[in-house]
């Protein structure tokens, strides 16, 4: 910026801001809220994954590699007896055998919670991570550690188990009883750690061990060691940071499309500033004529406006970053960084303040303002200043914007169909910017087509709106950008999220057919831990009240090892048309395979499809060659989820654990009194968790409301931003037709006709933006439910619109608009109308 | 003074701007018909005493009867559906609007009072030699051009009063003569009542009478 222009910006653009302080101070607040929102976001998010990663790592250790299995991430395990062989080779210096056990344990409020036990060999484990070294009680013998029957427990769990006394852990048909003896640092989930042999024994793992921690000796080479460990095919080295990378992929595209949305508002700003911006120019375009008469280039004109925006932009972008900064420490302190996705559960973290961060967000506000100000700041360069000082301006010309909207709509179009980059669905996003901005510039091309079949009003105010509609279209599109901008956003919003409810409901409909579920594993990871025996089906076949009862069984495997494992569902499944919410064709069953069912995610993250074939891993270590017959349906697991028919799977596996039951009741029976029946069942083995198909029901409608409370939020500030830009635009139209009101004004109207005819043209042109708004946030729906969905989360959904509330919506806008441009005009009339022909910049 | 029934009665108006006056002890009385011009310094308030006439301006004293109307004792909306009957107004930026075509500018007044009368508006047109221009958009004219439509939107609808505030401040002597010829000759030929305020001598010459207006009164040139 030269001294010039900073000569101009101080004279010529200062008074200017000082004169309409609140009109740029509405354009600079929504920029200040466009950063501070994708800021706040980012850095939440950010600190999220950062503490998580720092959890992980803290139990994890850090070690160089771990051996551990290929195709399960928690399981059986594998023979102990490579642990020797690994610890002996001469290029390892520490070999620690790790035995992973989820499960669950009684809380001493009588309610089970998940909590992950690590069996160590505290002799060993120190060197890699001391925050998982036993720390006994004091005055408690040292050797306490090695004692099978002790557990050393995190805060967490500590503060759900208690200091001392016995700790309640599930372990297959049974409980176990250990003795809580000391604690240990690291921080986090419920985390609980006990002498390696001991947790053998006490989970059903003798011999086995989930993997071991290797830590290799001083200039020591791992692909040498690993080359001479000749570790089997079922076996391999992996990252300590996996688990904290797979978290990392698992919520990136949540991450992603939380940050789009907060860049809702900022992109909304944009478009005030534009609106701004425009009028800004269209009132001082007699003096940039008289600037252009005197010598002032297009060319500074030009760099004077996108000078003013700079300025504006950088202010806005540094209060932006404040205030995102402010807004993230409080999420954190009240959500605890989860910001309703699910994705960092039991993470309490700091906030992680970016620098590098910080400047890319706040470029981001820059950017976003000089974009708004561009054409505000070409009109000003084009402007002819004679004819501009005579106060006549260019009448509007459409081709051109209607040629920019056809590319624009076209390009939106092809994005549409372009597949993911890195995953990510960055080409729908570039195709709902482009929508909204082929849709924007299209208005007055639009408009000037729908107005061809109007017939001539035959009253003075019809005739004045319409023509003014007719000429001065572009200038009323400015007016209304922001509005179709900000409606179009919230609509989309609004049918994606409904459109995803009713799927979600729908599905829920179909998943949960019986009455009364319980389970005895938390997660799939704790099911090969946590189980029910054949026999306990057959008991609660038999209580009274039970119509029908069915066991499901769930393990999880590893496909990939750079995501996370899938969930493998046996249960019997009759006529999967009717059990599983298939979509697409059904294959028939090819005979000597196993018939198996995917979940879309597993079409989008392994590639398969209808008669697709794939090794399916079983919990002993074999793989069954299984043949993909059916696609279904699947809200529950992102990562993916194989269902296969339980008869099938027992007969080829020969296991028959189960892990949930589904029970149908005979009407009339007491859900109470047959879960009170099952839970006596159980007996000492217990520590089932019931909920009823409507409970289920609930919760899950719950956490999916709570994982789109932000959208809601979002929305309204977009629609909020949207309502202020058009506040803002209309007066600033009004005052600059003040000579016009004068005018009509002399010839004999009533300056309650010249409000009539402002709020007449607000309604007007607020329902042209409300309706385009509408129009195009309905095409923008359409990318996200069909693209952006599916790209991001590996689903797909019904696309449902709920029109009720689409038209209230929209009919809330129109009302405010036309009573912000009735207020306007009522302001700008005010005073006497005569010395309004007189009135010069 | 007219023998006739004044059109226009102005009595001992005053009007003040805070403590200072602007003018005071104003008294005309203009004939159905009559044309007159009104002269006088840079400031001694000729625009606004056009203003209070059209009860576009309030008075501090005195009154305003038009057409048997006391227009300065009417509320707003009275005012303007007199303004809207009985007036014509020519300005010197022409006030034109630039989003409505060279007829439908012209044709404003009459659509104000209701009627649908195209050929009036082409004939308007045709008498400031503007036929044929009637679909253009302002911006499109000259400012010549521009004034000769101001001209036909103040008479189209045959008001009995043209008030026009220096009609050629923003034209060049050439185009200034070709529109106070049009402008002269069309409010005669309409028989309309005119009140000129300007500083041409040149356009003043064209009325029936020449007065000069002062802090305190009007007085003949």
């Amino acid at each position: 910026m030269d001294t010039q222009c900073l000569r101009l910006l101080r004279q010529l653009s200062w008074p200017e801001l000082r004169h309409h302080v609140w009109r740029h101070l509405s354009a600079w607040f929504a920029v200040v809220l466009g950063v501070a929102l994708a800021f706040a976001v980012h850095l939440i998010n950010e600190s999220a994954l950062g503490e998580f990663s720092a959890a992980v790592r803290s139990i994890n250790g850090q070690p160089d590699f771990e051996i551990r299995e290929s195709h399960r991430s928690f399981g059986g395990g594998f023979d102990e007896n490579l642990y020797a062989r690994v610890a002996a080779h001469p290029q390892v210096a520490v070999a620690s055998p790790v035995l992973e056990v989820e499960t669950y344990a009684l809380g001493n409020d009588g309610k089970r919670f998940t909590l992950r036990v690590l069996g160590l060999d505290a002799l060993v484990a120190a060197p890699m991570s001391l925050k998982l070294l036993p720390q006994p009680k004091p005055g408690a013998n040292r050797l306490v550690v090695l004692d099978p029957g002790a557990i050393f427990l995190n805060a967490a769990s500590m503060r759900r188990l208690g200091e001392s006394g016995q700790a309640h852990l599930g372990s297959g048909d049974r409980t176990v009883a250990l003795e809580v003896q000391g604690r240990i640092a690291a921080q986090g989930t419920p985390l609980a750690v006990m002498d390696i042999a001991g947790a053998q024994a006490a989970f059903g793992a003798l011999g086995r061990i989930s993997r071991i921690d290797v830590k290799l000796a001083d200039g020591a080479s791992r692909e040498n060691v690993l080359r001479e460990l000749a570790l089997p095919s079922t076996l391999r080295a992996a990252s300590p940071d996996e688990s904290a990378l797979r978290i990392s992929n698992l919520s990136r595209a949540y991450r992603v499309n939380l940050t789009v949305l907060a860049l809702v508002a900022l992109f909304t700003g944009a478009f005030l500033v534009f609106s701004i911006q425009s009028l800004s120019v269209a009132r001082r375009l007699p003096q940039f004529a008289l600037l252009g008469v005197l010598g002032l280039t297009a060319r500074e004109r030009l760099n004077l406006v996108l000078a003013e925006s700079t300025a504006l932009g950088v202010a806005g972008s540094l209060a932006g970053l404040a205030l995102g900064t402010g807004l993230a420490a409080l999420a954190l302190r009240l959500l605890a960084g989860d910001l309703g996705g699910g994705y960092f559960p039991g993470v309490a973290p700091a906030l992680h303040f970016s620098a590098g961060a910080a400047a890319v967000y706040g470029l981001l506000g820059v950017v976003a303002t000089l974009a708004g100000a561009w054409l505000p700041a070409r009109a000003a360069q084009r402007i002819a200043p004679a004819q501009a000082l005579k106060g006549l301006l260019p009448s509007s010309h459409s081709t051109a914007s209607l040629r920019w909207a056809l590319a624009a709509l076209l390009g939106a179009g092809a994005l549409a169909l372009a597949p993911p980059l890195y995953g990510l669905p960055f080409a729908a996003y570039a195709s709902v910017a482009l929508l909204l901005m082929g849709g924007i510039a299209g208005v007055p091309a639009g408009v000037n087509l729908l107005l061809r079949f109007v017939p001539q009003p035959r009253t003075a105010l019809g005739l004045l709106a319409l023509e003014r509609a007719r000429h001065q279209r572009q200038s009323a599109t400015i007016a209304v950008a922001g509005i179709v901008a900000s409606l179009a956003l919230s609509v989309a919003l609004t049918v994606m999220v409904g459109s995803f409810r009713d799927s979600v409901t729908a599905w829920l409909d179909q998943v949960l057919p019986a009455d009364l579920y319980a389970r005895s594993a938390s997660s799939g990871a704790s099911a090969e831990v946590n189980f029910l025996g054949a026999d306990m089906l057959a008991a609660v076949q038999a209580v009274p009240g039970v119509q029908r009862a069915i066991g499901q069984r769930v393990y999880q495997v590893q496909l990939d090892p750079a995501r996370p494992s899938v969930a493998v569902l046996s249960r019997p499944l009759g006529d999967p048309v009717n059990s599983l919410p298939l979509v697409g064709e059904l294959l028939p069953p090819l005979p000597g395979l196993l018939g198996i069912y995917v979940s879309e995610a597993m079409v989008s993250l392994y590639g398969l499809a209808p008669g697709s074939r794939l090794d399916l891993p079983l919990t002993d270590g074999r793989t069954l060659q299984s043949h993909v017959r059916g696609v279904w349906r699947d809200y529950a697991r992102q990562h993916g989820a194989v269902t296969v028919d339980a008869a099938d799977y027992q007969a080829a596996s020969g296991d028959h654990r189960i892990n949930d039951l589904a029970v149908w009741l005979q009407a009339g029976a007491n859900m109470a009194h047959v879960q009170a029946a099952i839970t006596a069942l159980a007996g000492e083995r217990g520590l089932l968790e019931f909920a009823s198909a409507i409970e289920v029901r609930a919760t899950s409608l719950r956490i999916f409301d709570r994982s789109f409370a932000v959208t809601y939020w979002l929305q309204a500030t977009a629609i909020a931003i949207g309502l202020f830009g058009i506040a803002a635009s209309f007066s600033a139209q009004v005052l600059a037709r003040r000579k016009e009101f004068g005018a009509l004004n002399h010839l004999g109207l009533t300056r309650k006709q010249v409000l009539q005819l402002v709020a007449l043209e607000g309604a007007i042109w607020s329902m042209t933006g409300a309706a385009l708004g509408a129009l195009l946030g309905l095409a923008v729906s359409v990318v996200l439910v069909k693209v952006v969905n599916p790209q991001s989360f590996h689903w797909t959904m019904d696309l449902t619109v709920p029109w009720a509330r689409l038209c209230l919506l929209c009919l809330a806008v129109v009302c405010f608009a036309t009573l912000t441009a009735w207020l306007a005009a009522r302001s700008a009339a005010r005073g006497s109308m005569a010395l309004l022909v007189k009135e010069d910049w | 003074m007219s023998a006739r029934a004044p059109l226009l009665q102005l009595r001992q108006l005053a009007k003040r701007f805070g403590s200072a006056t602007i003018f005071s002890g104003v008294d005309l009385d203009v004939a159905a018909g009559e044309f007159v011009a009104i002269i006088g310094e840079s400031g001694v308030g000729k625009s606004t005493l056009l203003n209070c006439i059209a009860g576009l301006d309030t008075v501090d004293a005195g009154s305003v009867t038009l057409d048997g109307l006391a227009m300065n004792t009417l509320g707003e909306t009275p005012q303007a559906l007199a303004r809207r009957r009985l007036l014509g107004f020519v300005f010197q930026a022409f006030h034109v609007l630039p989003h409505l075509s060279v007829a439908m500018n012209v044709g404003l007044p009459l659509l104000l009072l209701g009627r649908d009368e195209p050929d009036r508006i082409a004939a308007a047109l045709e008498s400031v030699g503007l036929q044929g221009l009637g679909a253009r958009l302002p911006q499109t004219l000259s400012g010549g051009q521009l004034q000769r439509v101001a001209i036909a939107r103040a008479l189209v609808h045959a008001p009995k009063l043209i008030l026009a505030d220096e009609p050629t401040g923003n034209l060049d002597p050439e185009t200034a003569q070709r529109v106070l010829d049009t402008f002269g000759e069309q409010v005669r030929r309409g028989g309309a009542a005119c009140v000129l305020v300007t500083h041409s001598p040149a356009a003043a010459q064209r009325a029936d009478r020449v007065l000069v207006l002062a802090t305190n009164g009007l007085s003949q040139r």
